[in-house]
């Protein structure tokens, strides 16, 4: 039995999944917000769903969308997930989605890193370590 | 008469030549805006808690400035990540009667403290790169006569008690000449960087 939970457990770490690239974050303060941006590419042949991020080093993590008005200001939103569906790419970029970081528990120097956990709907839980840059 | 139409030939070509020559310098470029910026002088400070009067500490430099609060994730990062690729440019090209600005339009937390932290993790070169906060009516003045809006949106509550909220806003950049009149207004996070060093330059020393 236990032979056969690992057997599958390692079978599942092949099978393909979505893919996070490029993660990275933009400097800040201890005490201040930020970032998180990345490529979604999911190369499998089902569609998934990214509804949820965490890290230790931030007291609230929210999906959001940067949104423009009809009179030109810019604001944001917050969003329950991101659909992505199969064979294709969803991008968070700066001025579009983004993984907000509220009240940093430390300072994001250029160049240090930061964990991710990020959470699918079919993907499951998957680790993600980002590297803050100016940008 | 085929000496008349060399002529003509050549008179079409000088013509042309000229035309090229008058648009490759500049000096048939008008600048979209020539306004007075309608500020009453203020007393503003800076990330070092250094008293600036504003506008008068810009008068006979150019002034780029643009309008932020820190604890914008994402447009306002872009904007001065722009701000900053607009001085490493003008260092490059050896231009040096331009003053950057970033105005915060949430003094409330936009501290000079806290102005100094957001500019110090990312390298600011301080040099000709000045923060501004202020008083709170003072800031919303300049903000009203430059039409720069800025609305607070709800607050939350998280569970260390920290307060939250974020701003709708005028996503920014205006270019002020040495006369303190707008010449003209660029977006702040998505912006042609060349398009705002060619205004100055048209703009001159
Ligand atoms: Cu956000």
């Amino acid at each position: 039995m236990v032979l056969f939970l690992s057997l599958l457990a390692l079978l599942n770490s092949f099978s393909p999944k979505v893919k996070i690239e490029n993660a990275w974050v933009r400097p800040a303060a201890r005490g201040m917000n930020s970032a998180l941006y990345f490529n979604l590419d999911n190369v499998t042949t089902k569609a998934d769903a990214l509804y949820k991020v965490t890290s230790k080093s931030a007291e609230v993590v929210q999906l959001h969308s940067t949104v423009k008005n009809n009179d030109g200001t810019m604001g944001m939103k917050e969003i329950k997930q991101i659909a992505i569906p199969a064979k294709s790419v969803v991008k968070f970029e700066p001025g579009g989605y983004h993984v907000m970081l509220i009240n940093l528990k430390r300072s994001l120097r250029p160049h240090s890193k930061i964990e991710f956990t990020f959470y699918f709907k079919s993907a499951g839980k998957v680790k993600v370590k980002a590297i803050v840059k100016k940008e | 008469m085929k000496t008349t139409i060399n002529k003509m030939v050549n008179i079409l070509a000088t013509a042309a030549l000229l035309l090229i020559l008058l648009y490759s310098c500049g000096c048939g470029q008008k600048l979209p805006e020539n306004r007075p910026s309608g500020i009453k002088p203020v007393r503003l400070l800076n990330q070092d808690s250094s008293i600036i009067n504003f506008p008068d500490a810009f008068k006979g430099k150019t002034l780029l400035l643009s309008f932020i609060y820190t604890n914008c994730p994402d447009i306002c990062p872009m904007t001065t990540h722009n701000m900053q690729l607009i001085q490493e440019q003008l260092k490059k090209e050896n231009i040096d009667y331009v003053r950057l600005a970033e105005m915060s339009f949430d003094p409330a937390r936009d501290t000079p403290h806290i102005l100094k932290e957001f500019g110090d993790i990312r390298d600011i070169d301080y040099k000709n790169f000045t923060f501004l906060t202020g008083n709170s009516q003072d800031i919303k003045n300049i903000l009203d006569s430059m039409n720069i809006l800025a609305l607070p949106g709800d607050t939350t509550k998280t569970e260390s008690g920290n307060i939250v909220y974020f701003f709708t806003h005028t996503d920014r950049i205006t270019l002020i000449d040495k006369e303190g009149k707008i010449r003209n207004e660029y977006r702040g996070s998505k912006t042609n960087i060349q398009q705002i060093i060619n205004d100055i330059k048209t703009l001159g020393d």
